[in-house]
């Protein structure tokens, strides 16, 4: 009986199984976001886009699904970037260079790299919304010739906030990579924009046709740039998001991240507008 | 693996110390537990009583102005507090008081001694004191003690389930009391305590306090559909929940 | 052999039989509702019977499940799924069946679930077809899973004096297979049969008010329809409409450490999209507030996504969710108030 052996051969492994997964670099990069660096058990290789997340367990304290800020063409690690928001992440936050997590996936879709090429982009993050898009950016950067201009507009509350600010420098000088920030709040010592990131994208040069948006940042925050990004004349296929959903297996099957009939982390977390446009109201970026 | 085991100590104020006796009751998981803490302090199982303590299981309501001082003491020198029970976390039996003027349950209960009585409304810890940790019910529910008994060990917050009795007591496939001719509070009380009660062929009566968002208006179709009268309800609730009356008040008129 | 036929006085010599077999669970009566549970004693298989509180999903879906073993100091996962035996599960309605259907193709759609099937493997199920309503609340005849449609091994049908065993798999022939007092069924049982379905179709009329093709169309056209405020406004969110289903399969994840403080399991624990917390992430943004679109998810669940995603509609008209709720929420006025557009009856 075939189909017997391949079930027995299916169940030796669990998707549920986290892989052991060293912490080899972690600091606080703002009083609230940490980073970490993470190797893979037996050098396993994680084969991830940008835009992917992996499910972090502590064991005892639980999983939670977490935005990659690494590039696949950084090798030999992963990096996550932790906000403290609720028992599990406070737990991560207590964890340091040497100590163990557990790490599932990838999961999820990423950004549509391979449609971007030769295109050029316009980043749009606010937020936390930056994490998963340095994903993005560390692979523009390491593949830079591929794509045509990159702008990045970034918003946050305060200039303490900003999160990568030295890498920031980086791409800019690495990369021909055009970097525009703006936060609600400035302290003395800030010299760039002040007020909403959706002010930024009138200024910006946008040949529509041949131009990618990607958006990532608070709920809030999508209606109010992609209603800019239209007013550019993107076409809604090319206006690329990526959403936050509760989160528990990973698989499309415990429920908690869906949007109407489709589950985020299978589908997801990254949709482009035409597919947020078909939902009927239950997708709180769109609505 | 721990260096050090954590001092325990008990404690109670107004209450009839049943939730106590669930621990001492405990038998072998009273053993596993003191392989992971160090009780210095509980009345019911030992004779002395330690005053250096680092996690304080407080049972019963506070009644009186000297349980005020007494419990702002025990705050003091407890880096974690536990609120153990109704009477702790929600005033409990004792928020019945609080349903009549204070003058008028005094001398209801002491008669012509009322004047010389020393009391004031009944309140829930966390009125009083900052509560690290609430265990619900009347009494407490041993499996759902030694979680956060872990909780406090392993220094995360214990998470009270936010859903309704209803859910663990489908689970553990009970026919539902309403089905019997039974009122039964389970479709607005917060869980946690497996559907104990309803298990061992009672019904439940709200020891644990309402959920966070319990239906208002949705309450009287139930009352509809199985010939209940609100007051009946009500009154039902009263017995744990008055404490908090003007709310639970609300939710039932 | 296709089809065999046993006479009823035979039927616990059978069920001796089965228990020698494989664990044996089969419907028994719990004080005015029936449950699930392992057969001691013959006697108390019910074969006419309400549906079970809860269905029996809890045998292949377990209300709380192991998922992993771990240990925190050194970093260790155990096999998270243990070898479980062989089963048998008896008497099944033919709307519960559908259930098991539904759940097959959710737990096998990639990255399939190996807790699931691995417990499936070892399942039989031996169906009984109902002859008549088990109660008013159930909707079996719209959802056309009042006549067996496949996804069992054995299927019983009661003629009277015996039952016709519809044999569906080799698993179930192994069960009647050898057995002296199992006859193949002949002629004249094969034409009580048909008399016996002849006669149905007079007892079972579609319950909702328009066919299956108007009921889809109803809830793409639905979304913002005014039933769903009704609804919201009479649920209490007790949760039971979700944990009764034989289709719901939500869960929630935890982890449970032993006293050691290093070693424990992790679970799956039922969870239900009616809860307050099931769409709040940790920031603390909730996704899907309040009861009405809570409720409305729960319908689209059963009539609408399924069937964009896997063809198949979600409901197996049991009728478990009318028959436990608090409120007296009823599926069948539910879906018709929404094609007719009309309100409810006592909203």
């Amino acid at each position: 009986m075939l189909d017997r052996e391949i079930l027995l051969e299916k169940m030796k492994t669990s998707p549920y199984r986290p892989m052991r997964s060293k912490i080899i670099e972690a600091r606080m990069l703002t009083d609230k976001e940490k980073f970490f660096r993470i190797e893979l058990e037996d050098n396993t290789r994680l084969s991830y886009g940008p835009g992917q997340f992996v499910m972090v367990s502590i064991f005892g304290f639980g999983e939670a699904p977490i935005s990659i800020c690494s590039s696949p063409t950084d090798k030999g690690y992963i990096d996550l970037t932790v906000r403290n928001a609720g028992s599990f992440t406070n737990k991560l936050h207590q964890l340091g260079e040497g100590d163990i997590v557990g790490i599932r996936g990838p999961f999820g879709k990423g950004f549509p790299v391979d449609n971007m090429f030769g295109c050029d982009l316009v980043i749009v993050a606010g937020g936390l919304g930056i994490v998963p898009l340095r994903s993005l950016i560390r692979y523009l950067m390491h593949n830079r010739n591929d794509f045509g201009s990159v702008q990045i507009l970034l918003g946050c509350k305060t200039p303490k906030d900003l999160l990568f600010g030295q890498e920031t420098k980086e791409w800019m000088r690495r990369a021909e990579i055009k970097f525009n920030c703006t936060v609600d709040r400035a302290d003395p010592d800030w010299k760039g924009n002040v007020g909403l990131i959706t002010h930024l994208i009138p200024g910006v040069d946008i040949n529509p046709t041949r131009t990618y948006a990607v958006v990532v940042g608070p709920p809030i925050m999508y209606k109010f740039v992609i209603a800019e990004l239209l007013k550019k004349h993107i076409p809604d296929h090319q206006i690329i998001v990526s959403l936050e959903r509760r989160m528990r297996c990973g698989l499309g099957k415990c429920g908690h991240c869906q949007i109407e009939g489709v589950y985020v982390c299978q589908s997801g977390p990254v949709f482009d507008y035409a597919q947020l446009k078909k939902f009927r109201g239950e997708c709180h970026e769109k609505n | 693996m721990r260096k050090t085991k954590p001092r325990v100590a008990f404690f109670d104020f107004t209450d009839c110390e049943g939730c106590q006796l669930q621990f001492a009751n405990m038998g072998e998981g009273l053993l596993q537990l003191t392989e992971l803490v160090e009780i210095v302090n509980f009345r019911e199982i030992m004779s002395e009583a330690g005053q250096d303590y680092e996690v304080a299981f407080v049972e019963g309501s506070i009644t009186t102005e000297s349980d005020i001082k007494r419990i702002q003491e025990i705050r003091k020198k407890a880096k974690v507090l536990i609120a153990l029970g109704a009477c702790a976390a929600t005033a409990g039996v004792n928020g019945m008081k609080n349903r009549f003027p204070l003058e008028l349950a005094k001398s209801r209960v002491y008669g012509d001694k009322a004047g010389t009585v020393n009391t004031i409304a009944s309140l829930p810890l966390h009125k009083v004191v900052k509560v690290d940790y609430f265990i619900h019910g009347c009494p407490v529910y041993i499996p759902e003690v030694l979680q956060v008994v872990k909780c406090v060990l392993m220094q995360k917050p214990y998470a009270l389930p936010n859903y309704a009795v209803c859910v663990e007591c489908k689970m553990n496939e009970n026919v539902c009391r309403y089905e019997k001719d039974q009122e039964c509070l389970g479709p607005v009380t917060r869980a946690g305590c497996n559907s104990w009660c309803i298990n061992n062929g009672n019904r439940c009566y709200g020891c644990r306090g309402l959920v966070d968002n319990p239906a208002a208006d949705a309450q009287k179709d139930i009352l509809l559909k199985y010939g209940l009268k609100a007051d009946e309800i009500l009154q039902r609730f009263n017995l744990y929940n008055d404490s908090l009356g003007e709310k639970y008040g609300q939710e039932f008129k | 052999m296709k089809y065999a036929a046993l006479k009823k006085e035979n039927l616990n010599k059978w069920l001796e039989y089965l228990k020698s077999k494989a664990r044996l669970y089969a419907p028994k009566k719990k004080e005015n509702q029936f449950v699930f549970r392992p057969v001691k004693n013959v006697d108390e298989a019910c074969l006419k019977y309400i549906p079970t509180v809860i269905p029996p999903k809890k045998y292949y879906f377990p209300q709380k499940e192991k998922l992993l073993k771990f240990t925190v100091e050194p970093f260790h996962t155990a096999k998270a799924i243990a070898e479980f035996e062989e089963f048998i599960l008896f008497a099944v309605h033919t709307c519960d069946i559908a259930g098991i259907q539904c759940m097959d193709v959710a737990f096998k759609e990639g990255p399939e679930d190996p807790n699931y099937l691995n417990r499936k493997e070892k399942m039989t199920i031996i169906g009984i077809e109902c002859l008549e309503y088990c109660d008013t609340h159930a909707n079996c005849a719209s959802m056309a899973t009042h006549v067996p449609r496949g996804g069992y091994d054995l299927m019983l049908v009661d003629i009277g004096e015996k039952f016709i065993i519809h044999i569906n798999s080799e698993k179930g022939e192994r069960l009647v297979r050898n057995v002296s007092y199992i006859k193949e069924a002949g002629a004249e049982d094969m034409a009580v049969l048909c008399f016996v379905r002849e006669k149905k179709k007079n007892i079972f009329k579609e319950e909702f008010s328009a066919g299956l093709d108007r009921v889809y169309q109803a809830f793409g056209d639905g979304f913002k329809h005014k039933v769903w405020q009704d609804v919201g406004r009479r649920c209490v969110a007790c949760g039971n409409c979700t944990m009764v289903c034989p289709t719901c399969y939500c869960f929630d994840v935890v982890d449970d450490m032993d006293l050691s403080l290093n070693s424990g399991l992790r679970y799956r624990i039922w969870n239900s999209c009616q809860m307050d917390d099931f769409a709040k992430v940790a920031g603390g943004e909730d996704f899907r507030k309040g009861r009405e679109n809570r409720q409305r998810h729960r319908y689209y669940r059963k009539f609408r996504y399924p069937v964009d995603k896997f063809n198949r509609y979600f409901c197996t008209g049991c009728g478990r969710c009318s028959r436990a709720c608090m409120a007296g929420i009823n599926l069948v006025e539910t879906v018709n108030a929404l094609m007719d557009g009309g309100k409810l009856n006592n909203a």
